[in-house]
C-alpha cells in the first residue's frame, strides 16, 4: 500500500540568479521521523518552505497525500504544520493568543475575534502550553517581553495545537537549554508514537544541526548545496555520509 | 579648506535660509498703520472680555465646534482605518486579490486628500449652500484619506513573516486579516488619535472662518469688527478645549483585553458606520443643488485665466510651500538651541502652543496690521503655524530622550549649546526631517487657506473663481492643486523613504 504523504517530485527553486534546491525527489512516507542534515545555507529552511507550500517552486511539483499541492483546498493543506526557525510569531499578541492562532484554520471568524479581545477560555491553548513547560504567568504577556527559550515553545506550542498529520521543524531546539530540549524532543516525536493508531499518523521532518539528537530519528537526510546527498535509515549513517555534507 | 559636510543635523538648520528673501521683501513691505491695533491685539490676550452674554455665546460656539469636530473625527478616523486596509498591501496578500486595485484606491485617496478641507468646504457651500452637516463632510472627505495613509503606512510595516505564517496556518481569509491588522490598527489609533481629534478641531475652527458655524465663526466676526477682547475669549476657550480633549483622551484607556470595553468600541463602530451611511444617502437626495444648477455648467462656464497668469499662481504656491516648509523645519531647533534653559523653554512651548491654536487666517490678518499683502507674509504665516506643529513634536522626542550624551558632553566642559545640538538634537535630527517630510505635504495643502486670504497663489483665484461660479476655473485651479499636491507628496515619499 502506497503510504506516502508527501512527495516532492524534481524540484528546483531559483531566487534571483542563485539555485537553492536543485533538482529534489523525495517521498516521505507516513508515521517517519525524519532528521535533515545540512550546513547553513544548505537549503533547509527552503526545502521546507516548499514542503508546506510556502514557497512555489520554480520547477517542479509537490505532492500532498497524492495530490498536487496547487489543487488542495485550505483544510486539506492545514494538514502540515511548521515550526519555522525564526518562529513567525506575531509580536503584538500575547504568547496564549499566539498559540490560538493555530486554530484557527478549525473555527470560524467568531473564534479569531474572541482571541484577540480574549472573552473566552482557551483550555486546550493551556494544555499545550504546560506540555512545552510554558509558565501560566507568562500567557498574557506579549511575544515581545518574552526570552528567546520562551518564544520558542510558544511557538512550538502553536505548531502542535494545530494536531496536523504533518509537522515540518526549522531548527526547533534553537534557543532552549539541555533539559528543555529533552523534553520537547520528546513531545514533537512522541506525537508520532501515540498517532500511530490512527489512520493517518503524524509525520515528522526536523531540520537540525546537532547530531546528539539523531538517535531518536528513524530516517536521516542530508543536503549540500540544494542537492540532496543521500536519503539513509539511521542505523546506516556513517562518517563519511556527514562528511560529505559538512 | 573645510566642506561643509550635510548630514541630517545640518539639513534641519539649512532651510533657515529662506527666511533671507523673506525677511528682505517683509523689511520692504513694512508699514506702522495698524501698529496699534497689532499691540491692541497682543494686550487683549491678557484681557480677554469675560461677562455673562459671551459665556453663552462661547459655550454655544463650543458645543458646535465639539459636534463637527468630534464627529468628523469619529467618522474619518473609522472609514480611515477600513480605507487605510484597502490601501495597504497586506489586505491584497491575504486575498491573493491583484496589485491593480491597490494601485487604483490608493491614487483616488491621493487626490482626495490633496485638497484641503477649506477647498472641499467652499466647494460643498457653493453647491449646497452654508449647512452645519457641511463642516462634517468637508472635513471627512480629506481627512478619510489622510487617516487611510496614516493607517495604510503602519499596516505596511507588518512583518510579512508573521502573515507568511499565519498564512501557513491555512486559517479563512477574514481570521487571517483579524489577526494580523487587529493589534497594528488600535495601536495606530493609539498614537495617531489624540493628533487628528486635535486636527479635527483646527479645521472646524479654520472652516468656521467661512461660515460653517461654531468658534471659527465667532473668532472671524470678533476679528472682523477689531474686537480683541472677544476675539482672545473665543482663543482661550478654544485652547481649554483642545488641552480638555487631550487629557480625555490621554486618560482613556483603550485596553483590547477589555470585555466591556472592547464591545462598547465595536457597538459604537458600527453604529458610526451605518449613521454615515444613512446620512449620507439622506444628504445626497434630500438636498437642493441651490447653486449647482447642473453638472453641465462645469462645461459651459468658459475660463478667463490666462496660461501666464496660470503657471505664475502655481510658481507662487509652489514657492509658498517652500517658504513655508523651511520656517518650519529649521525655526523650532534654531529657537530652541539657542534659548536652551527651563524658563525659555516654557516660553517657546506656550508661543508654540498659541501658533497652533490660532487658525492661520487669523495670525495672516493680524500680520496685515503692519505689513503689506506679499508672498513671504503668507509664507511666513503658514511657516509659524506649522513650525508651532513642528516643535511640539521636537519638544516630545526631546523631553523622552535618554540625556547621558548631552550630560556626558557638558561634563566636558563643551559649551550648553553645543551639548544640546551634538548630544540631543543630532539623534533626534533623522526621524524629525522624516516627520517634516510628511508635514510639508500638509502645508501644500493649507497654502489654499492662506491663498484665500492673502490673494497668494492658486487658493486665492479658487476664491475668485467660486465667487463667480466659474466652474471651469475651478475645476482648472482644483486639478492644479491636486497635481502638486501629489508631486510634492512623491518627492516627499521619497524623502521620508530615503530618511527611514
Amino acid at each position: 500500500m502506497n503510504n506516502t504523504v508527501l512527495e516532492l517530485e524534481n524540484i528546483s527553486y531559483k531566487y534571483k540568479n542563485d539555485l537553492i534546491l536543485n533538482k529534489i525527489n523525495l517521498k516521505i512516507n507516513s508515521g517517519e521521523k525524519i532528521a535533515l542534515l545540512g550546513k547553513s545555507g544548505s537549503g533547509k529552511t527552503t526545502l521546507i518552505s516548499v514542503l508546506n507550500g510556502t514557497i512555489k517552486p520554480t520547477q517542479g511539483e509537490v505532492k500532498l497525500f497524492n495530490e498536487s499541492f496547487e489543487e488542495l483546498d485550505r483544510k486539506q493543506k492545514s494538514k502540515i504544520t511548521t515550526i519555522w526557525q525564526d518562529l513567525r510569531l506575531i509580536e503584538d499578541l500575547s504568547a496564549e493568543q499566539n498559540v490560538n492562532c493555530g486554530l484557527l484554520a478549525e473555527n470560524n471568524f467568531y473564534f479569531a475575534f474572541k482571541n484577540l479581545l480574549n472573552i473566552s477560555s482557551f483550555k486546550k491553548a493551556h494544555k499545550y502550553m504546560k506540555l512545552c513547560r510554558l509558565h501560566n504567568s507568562i500567557y498574557d504577556k506579549k511575544i515581545r517581553k518574552l526570552s528567546g527559550g520562551q518564544k520558542q515553545r510558544v511557538a512550538i506550542a502553536r505548531s502542535l495545537i494545530q494536531e496536523s498529520n504533518i509537522l515540518l521543524a526549522d531548527e526547533p531546539f534553537n534557543n532552549l537549554d539541555p533539559k528543555l530540549i529533552t523534553t520537547i524532543k520528546n513531545l514533537l516525536l512522541e506525537n508520532v508514537d501515540k498517532n500511530n493508531t490512527k489512520k493517518s499518523p503524524k509525520t515528522v521532518l526536523v531540520a537540525l544541526h546537532r547530531l546528539d539528537l539523531l538517535n531518536d530519528f528513524d530516517k536521516i537526510i542530508g543536503i549540500r548545496d540544494g542537492k540532496i546527498f543521500f536519503n539513509i535509515k539511521r542505523n546506516n549513517l556513517k562518517k563519511i555520509h556527514l562528511e560529505k555534507i559538512y | 579648506m573645510n566642506k561643509l559636510k550635510l548630514n541630517y543635523t545640518s539639513l534641519s538648520f539649512l532651510p533657515i535660509l529662506v527666511c533671507i528673501p523673506l525677511g528682505y521683501q517683509l523689511i520692504n513691505n513694512i508699514h506702522f498703520g495698524g501698529f496699534k491695533l497689532f499691540q491692541e491685539f497682543l494686550i487683549s490676550a491678557f484681557n480677554p472680555k469675560i461677562d455673562n452674554e459671551i459665556i453663552i455665546t462661547v459655550i454655544k460656539r463650543l458645543n458646535e465646534t465639539i459636534l463637527i469636530g468630534f464627529f468628523s473625527w469619529l467618522v474619518s478616523i473609522i472609514f480611515g482605518a477600513i480605507f487605510g486596509i484597502f490601501s495597504s498591501n497586506i489586505f491584497y496578500k491575504i486575498f491573493n486579490i491583484p496589485n491593480f486595485f491597490y494601485h487604483i484606491i490608493r491614487f483616488f485617496l491621493t487626490i482626495i486628500r490633496s485638497i484641503h478641507e477649506v477647498v472641499w468646504g467652499i466647494i460643498l457651500i457653493q453647491i449646497y449652500g452654508i449647512n452645519f452637516s457641511i463642516g462634517i463632510i468637508a472635513i471627512c472627505i480629506p481627512y478619510i484619506a489622510v487617516n487611510s495613509k496614516v493607517f495604510a503606512e503602519q499596516l505596511e510595516t507588518i512583518d510579512y513573516k508573521s502573515f507568511e505564517s499565519i498564512n501557513q496556518i491555512n486559517a479563512p481569509k477574514f481570521s487571517s486579516l483579524l489577526t494580523l491588522l487587529w493589534n497594528p490598527i488600535i495601536n495606530t489609533f493609539k498614537n495617531f488619535g489624540l493628533y487628528r481629534l486635535e486636527c479635527s478641531i483646527r479645521s472646524t475652527v479654520i472652516l468656521g472662518l467661512f461660515g460653517i458655524g461654531g468658534i471659527g465663526t465667532s473668532i472671524f466676526l470678533s476679528f472682523q469688527t477689531l474686537n480683541f477682547r472677544e476675539l482672545w475669549t473665543y482663543l482661550w476657550s478654544l485652547a481649554i478645549l483642545i488641552i480638555l480633549s487631550g487629557l480625555i483622551f490621554k486618560r482613556t484607556k483603550f485596553r483590547t483585553t477589555n470585555k466591556v470595553q472592547s464591545i462598547f468600541f465595536i457597538a459604537i463602530i458600527f453604529i458610526t458606520i451605518l449613521f454615515s451611511f444613512s446620512y449620507f444617502l439622506y444628504f445626497i437626495f434630500n438636498n437642493n443643488f441651490e447653486n449647482f444648477n447642473s453638472v453641465s455648467s462645469l462645461f459651459k462656464s468658459s475660463s478667463y485665466l490666462g496660461l501666464f497668469y496660470f503657471l505664475k499662481l502655481i510658481l507662487e504656491t509652489i514657492i509658498l510651500s517652500l517658504i513655508s516648509t523651511g520656517i518650519a523645519i529649521s525655526l523650532p531647533p534654531l529657537i530652541i538651541g539657542i534659548f536652551n534653559n527651563n524658563t525659555s523653554k516654557i516660553s517657546i512651548k506656550i508661543i508654540a502652543f498659541l501658533l497652533r491654536l490660532i487658525p492661520t487666517p487669523v495670525i495672516l490678518l493680524t500680520l496685515l496690521t503692519f505689513n503689506n499683502p506679499s508672498l513671504s507674509l503668507a509664507a511666513l504665516t503658514l511657516g509659524l503655524h506649522n513650525a508651532g506643529i513642528t516643535s511640539k513634536l521636537l519638544f516630545t522626542n526631546l523631553d523622552s530622550q535618554d540625556r547621558r550624551n548631552y550630560i556626558a558632553m557638558k561634563s566636558l566642559g563643551i559649551s550648553k549649546k553645543t551639548s544640546w545640538l551634538l548630544g540631543l538634537f543630532s539623534q533626534q535630527a533623522k526621524s524629525y526631517l522624516s516627520y517634516c517630510a510628511y508635514r510639508s505635504d500638509i502645508i501644500i495643502r493649507e497654502t489654499a487657506i492662506v491663498g484665500v486670504i492673502g490673494s497668494v497663489g492658486l487658493g486665492w483665484q479658487l476664491q475668485e473663481s467660486l465667487s463667480s461660479f466659474a466652474w471651469q476655473e475651478v475645476t482648472i485651479v482644483l486639478i492644479a492643486y491636486s497635481s502638486i499636491a501629489i508631486v510634492g507628496e512623491l518627492i516627499n515619499g521619497k524623502i521620508k523613504n530615503s530618511l527611514t
